[in-house]
């Protein structure tokens, strides 16, 4: 059982996917707040253009990635602002066609470029220089939100509060997409372009029906990333290494059982609550 | 470049082929994708594309056909996120993303566990050049049930995708018009997969909606408008990633979304490079 704990490589890959995990969780409280689930996943596909680009040109990934998200945020925002098309289309539109981008890229470079890395994460064989970069994106992302969360966190529950209290929106906006993709492009590495999405909304979500306070609820996503990112590495070194597979399941596991056996707001517990509602006022439907 | 070059792709079987079943799920997805874009379920097609994974790996081990799986498994996405959504405080779309990543997450731990035949690259990004005639024949099929279903109720449909509480308040089944869509909508992905994979095949069910959108004002004109750019622009990435040697879905995408790009820029009312005539007016 210990002997992941014997090679560099697996303490490494450990101790870096715990490290994305907490972040994402922590940003995740959020979006999840936000409703910004699909515009993670479009960032997270949006990147991998980025991502093959910096590659082929010798360049830090992380600076690749995170230069095609901003493109990608800001084509949405620029068709969205031209067209009368929903703004969930027009995301669509645009992620799908950057990683049609990534795939192209890809295939015409298949020597240099490795589609499986990209689209699924290769933890465990990160590069030094990769795990570096990974720890300065999530200080930057550390630091941002302990400054900010208060506002980001107005902004996230009710921008129109927020704006009324004289908030920078627009600010508060670009700061929140600016996090979201600078996570996107750490989780990345850790379970790839397709599950980095689970890793930036499942624990949120998760610790949303946990708890009814917001500091808890950030703090308990921080946790929850991190622990199931940590066991899922754990996991995956005994099966042949589909890390970001196994940290993902474990996240949705801990959703279900938060979603049935949750202490107030589980489907258990709502159904109980209903059972006494009934007792008290017999005359009301079950 | 002589005409013998540019002849040369249709003197192979396996393009012509590829032509075929291209532009066949071409079709039944731009219809599809007319009614997600009005209804705002862009986010289901990815939803249900990916949550297919799981199905196919396990129609794999247990030896039914993978089309059943993947149908089943697509299906269990979008009426597992609803049944979720109605018992939870949870947002919807982060209900549908927790629940379709958790899908595809077991797909990809079972897949790895399984050793088999079955290629991840094509169920992901399709295999359109190397199609063989049973999935041929299969997507045919069922390209041609979702196509015959969709366009016979497809006023119903419409007034459930675009205004769900006149459609409720006239007395409409709502509730299994929406389930009938999700089923048809996993039905064209399931037809998909060989063509494009599960990963492209979302804007394939995004792209020719939004473009047409943009270029005509009635709904049957928005139909045809998206199924004829869709086929188009398949048989042109086709055409193409046979010359650049590259990923045929990645071609397909992209000239689909040039396609939207040319409409932003063209469109007669509203396109940015047309003088206003008027501000453009919100959705109709």
């Amino acid at each position: 059982m210990l002997q992941p704990f014997s090679y560099d490589y697996m303490l490494t890959a450990l101790w870096v996917s715990t490290l994305i995990g907490a972040v994402c969780g922590l940003l995740s409280g959020f979006i999840t707040l936000k409703g910004w689930s699909l515009m993670g996943d479009a960032l997270s596909h949006a990147v991998v253009p980025g991502v093959a680009l910096a590659y082929l040109a010798g360049l830090p990934f992380a600076l690749g990635a995170f230069t095609s998200g901003l493109l990608a945020a800001a084509a949405m925002s620029f068709v969205k602002l031209k067209t009368p098309v929903r703004e969930d289309a027009v995301i669509g539109v645009v992620f799908t066609a950057f990683f049609a981008c990534g795939i192209l890229l890809i295939s015409l470079f298949p020597a240099q470029l490795d589609l499986k890395s990209i689209i699924f994460g290769n933890i465990l064989a990160i590069a030094p220089g990769d795990v570096l970069q990974l720890v300065a994106i999530s200080a930057v992302c550390v630091a941002v939100l302990a400054l900010q969360w208060r506002d980001l966190l107005l902004f996230s529950f009710d921008p129109n509060q927020a704006r009324a209290l004289g908030l920078p929106v627009r600010r508060l906006h670009l700061t929140l997409l600016f996090l979201l993709s600078a996570t996107t492009v750490a989780a990345l590495q850790a379970v790839g372009a397709i599950l980095v999405v689970a890793m930036l909304i499942t624990p949120g979500a998760t610790a949303y029906l946990l708890t009814d306070r917001f500091g808890r609820m950030l703090l308990l996503g921080s946790a929850l990333g991190a622990i199931t990112a940590f066991a899922g590495a754990y996991a995956s070194y005994f099966l042949d290494g589909a890390t970001g597979g196994c940290i993902v399941v474990l996240q949705t596991a801990g959703f279900f059982l938060a979603f049935v056996f949750g202490p107030k707001h589980g489907l258990l517990a709502a159904r109980r609550a209903n059972r006494r509602l009934c007792l008290v006022r017999p005359s009301l439907e079950p | 470049m002589n005409a013998t070059t540019l002849l040369e792709p249709f003197r192979h079987d396996f393009m012509l082929q590829a032509f075929a079943a291209g532009g066949l799920v071409a079709a039944v997805c731009a219809v599809l994708s007319c009614y997600l874009v009005l209804r705002g379920w862009s986010l289901m097609g990815d939803a249900v594309s990916h949550a297919v994974l799981p199905g196919i790996v396990i129609a794999y081990i247990a030896g039914l056909p993978l089309g059943l799986g993947a149908f089943a498994s697509g299906l269990l996405c979008a009426t597992g996120t609803g049944w979720i959504k109605r018992h939870t405080r949870v947002k919807e779309d982060t209900v549908m993303g927790v629940v379709f990543t958790g899908l595809f997450a077991v797909g990809l731990v079972l897949h790895v566990r399984t050793p088999s035949e079955l290629h991840l690259d094509h169920i992901l990004f399709g295999n359109l050049l190397g199609i063989e005639p049973g999935q041929l024949r299969q997507t045919a099929i069922l390209s041609t049930i979702v196509l015959v279903v969709v366009l016979t109720l497809r006023r119903t449909l419409l007034l459930a995708a675009f205004d769900p509480s006149h459609a409720r308040a006239l007395g409409f089944p709502l509730r299994t018009l929406d389930t009938l869509l999700l089923a048809l909508l996993a039905l064209a992905i399931v037809a998909s997969i060989q063509a494009v994979g599960i990963v492209l095949v979302i804007a394939m069910l995004v792209t020719p909606g939004a473009t047409a959108f943009l270029l005509v004002r009635r709904f049957d004109a928005m139909l045809a408008v998206a199924a004829g750019g869709a086929v188009a622009s398949t048989f042109l990435g086709v055409y193409v990633s046979f010359f650049a040697d590259a990923s045929t879905a990645a071609c397909i995408v992209l000239v689909q979304a040039l396609g939207f790009v040319a409409a932003l820029c063209l469109a007669p009312r509203g396109g940015l490079l047309r003088r206003p005539r008027q501000t453009a007016s919100s959705p109709a």
